[in-house]
C-alpha cells in the first residue's frame, strides 16, 4: 500500500493544544489519522519522548515546558504524521537564545527513521546562524 | 438611529443570530450521526468531557440535589396539604416537579459550570492558535473538538437530571411520610399511577434538547471569538447570555407542547 507524502509544520505559530499533556499532542496525529487505539498511540508517543531523552516531561501541559522542550515536542507531533516531510518554520524564533543550528541538527538525527525529508526555513538575515548549511 | 430603524437593527440581529445558531447546529447534528466521526482520538476527547462535565460534578450535584430537592418536596407537600389536595400529591410530584423543575435545575447547573469553560476553552483556543494548529495537521476541528462536548453536554443533561428526579423521589418517600403518613408501598403505588409515559419522554428529550444547545451556543460563540485577548470575555458573556435566552424558549415551547 502506498501513502501521499505529507508535509508536517514545526512552527512558533502552530502551538502545543494547551489543555492537552505532552504525550497526548504526539499521540493525537496516530489517533486521528489513523484510527489508532489510545493504549497503542500512547505507547509510541513516550517511545518517541524517550527518543529524544523527554519522557520526563510526557504528562506536563505546554506552558511549564521549555524552549528545547517545546520544540522536541512540537518536533515529534510533525513525525507522528506518516510519511512525513517535516517543514521546520524558524526554528530559532521557537528557542531564540540559540546561536547556531547544531542543537536542531542534533534533534533532528536523533529520529532520522521517523520521516522521510526534512526542509528548514528561515529569512536570509539569519544565515549566519546556520553555518555550513548555508555555504 | 430612529427608534423605528433600531428595532428593524435588532430585528435583523437577532433573525442573524438565530440563524447562524440553527445552521451550526445543523452541522454539529449532521456530524453526530455520522459514523466516521466517531474517532479514537474523537473518543478520547469524549470519554474526558464526560468525566469532567457528569463525574467531577457528582459530590456537589449530589449535595446540592438533596438539599434543594428535600426542601423543594418538604415544602411542596406541605402546601397540598394545607389546600387539602393531598390526593393530588402524585400528579405534582410527576408532573411537576420531575418532569419539569428535574432539566431544568439540571441544565443551568451545567450551564453555569460547563457551558461556560467550554465557552471560554474554545475562545482561548482560538486566540491561542490551537483550533488553526489543529487544521494545519488535517484534524477536523467539528469531529474532534466539538461534537464530543455536545454529545457530552446531552449525555450529561439527560443522566443528571434524571439522577435529580430519583433523589427528590427518595425525598418523596421521606416527607410523605412525615407529611401524609404514607408508606413506602402507598407511596410508590400513587407515583405509579401518576406517571404520564409521554410526560417522561418530553422531559427526556426537553433535557437532550437543554444538553444540546447549552454547549452548541458556547462553542459557536467561543469560535466567534478574533485573534485578541480582549475578544475573550465579549465571546463568553455574549454566548452566557444567548445559552440562558435558549433556555428560555426551549422552557416555553416544552409548556406549551404540555398545554396541548
Amino acid at each position: 500500500m502506498t501513502h501521499n507524502v505529507q508535509a508536517a509544520t514545526v512552527s512558533v505559530d502552530l502551538p502545543l493544544i494547551s489543555n492537552q499533556e505532552v504525550w497526548m499532542n504526539i499521540s493525537l496525529i496516530k489517533q486521528y489519522h489513523e484510527n489508532m487505539p489510545l493504549a497503542q498511540a500512547h505507547d509510541i508517543a513516550i517511545a518517541a519522548l524517550q527518543r529524544l531523552g523527554l519522557e520526563h516531561i510526557a504528562f506536563k501541559r505546554n506552558p511549564s515546558l521549555n524552549n528545547e522542550e517545546r520544540f522536541g515536542v512540537m518536533l515529534l507531533r510533525a513525525v507522528m504524521v506518516r510519511d512525513a516531510i517535516v517543514i521546520i518554520d524558524r526554528p530559532f524564533k521557537i528557542i531564540p537564545h540559540l546561536n547556531k543550528i547544531n542543537f536542531f541538527l542534533d534533534t533532528l538525527k536523533k529520529i532520522e527513521d521517523f520521516y522521510i525529508n526534512c526542509h528548514i526555513y528561515d529569512y536570509k538575515w539569519m544565515e549566519e546562524r546556520y553555518g555550513e548549511l548555508c555555504p | 438611529m430612529s427608534f423605528i430603524e433600531k428595532i428593524g437593527y435588532f430585528a435583523i440581529s437577532l433573525a442573524k443570530s438565530f440563524t447562524d445558531i440553527f445552521f451550526f447546529a445543523g452541522i454539529i447534528l449532521r456530524r453526530m450521526l455520522r459514523r466516521k466521526t466517531y474517532s479514537s482520538a474523537m473518543r478520547t476527547v469524549l470519554v474526558n468531557q464526560i468525566y469532567f462535565t457528569s463525574v467531577q460534578i457528582l459530590p456537589v450535584f449530589l449535595v446540592v440535589s438533596i438539599i434543594f430537592g428535600s426542601l423543594l418536596i418538604g415544602i411542596v407537600f406541605q402546601l397540598l396539604k394545607g389546600l387539602g389536595l393531598t390526593e393530588f400529591f402524585g400528579n405534582v410530584l410527576m408532573g411537576l416537579i420531575v418532569t419539569e423543575l428535574s432539566p431544568f435545575f439540571t441544565v443551568l447547573l451545567i450551564t453555569l459550570r460547563s457551558g461556560s469553560a467550554i465557552n471560554t476553552e474554545i475562545a482561548v483556543m482560538k486566540v491561542n492558535g490551537e483550533i488553526k494548529t489543529l487544521e494545519t495537521f488535517r484534524i477536523d476541528v467539528i469531529d474532534y473538538l466539538l461534537v464530543p462536548r455536545v454529545i457530552n453536554g446531552v449525555a450529561s443533561l439527560v443522566l443528571l437530571s434524571s439522577l435529580f428526579s430519583v433523589v427528590l423521589m427518595f425525598s418523596g418517600i421521606l416527607f410523605s411520610n412525615i407529611i401524609f403518613g404514607i408508606g413506602i408501598d402507598a407511596y410508590t403505588n400513587i407515583l405509579l399511577n401518576s406517571a404520564n409515559f409521554s410526560d417522561i419522554v418530553i422531559a427526556l428529550l426537553k433535557c437532550a434538547i437543554f444538553g444540546f444547545f447549552a454547549t452548541v451556543i458556547p462553542i459557536r460563540s467561543g469560535l466567534s471569538a478574533s485573534n485578541e485577548l480582549t475578544s475573550i470575555p465579549i465571546a463568553v458573556s455574549g454566548g452566557m447570555v444567548n445559552v440562558f435566552t435558549a433556555i428560555m424558549i426551549i422552557e416555553v415551547l416544552s409548556l406549551i407542547t404540555k398545554l396541548f
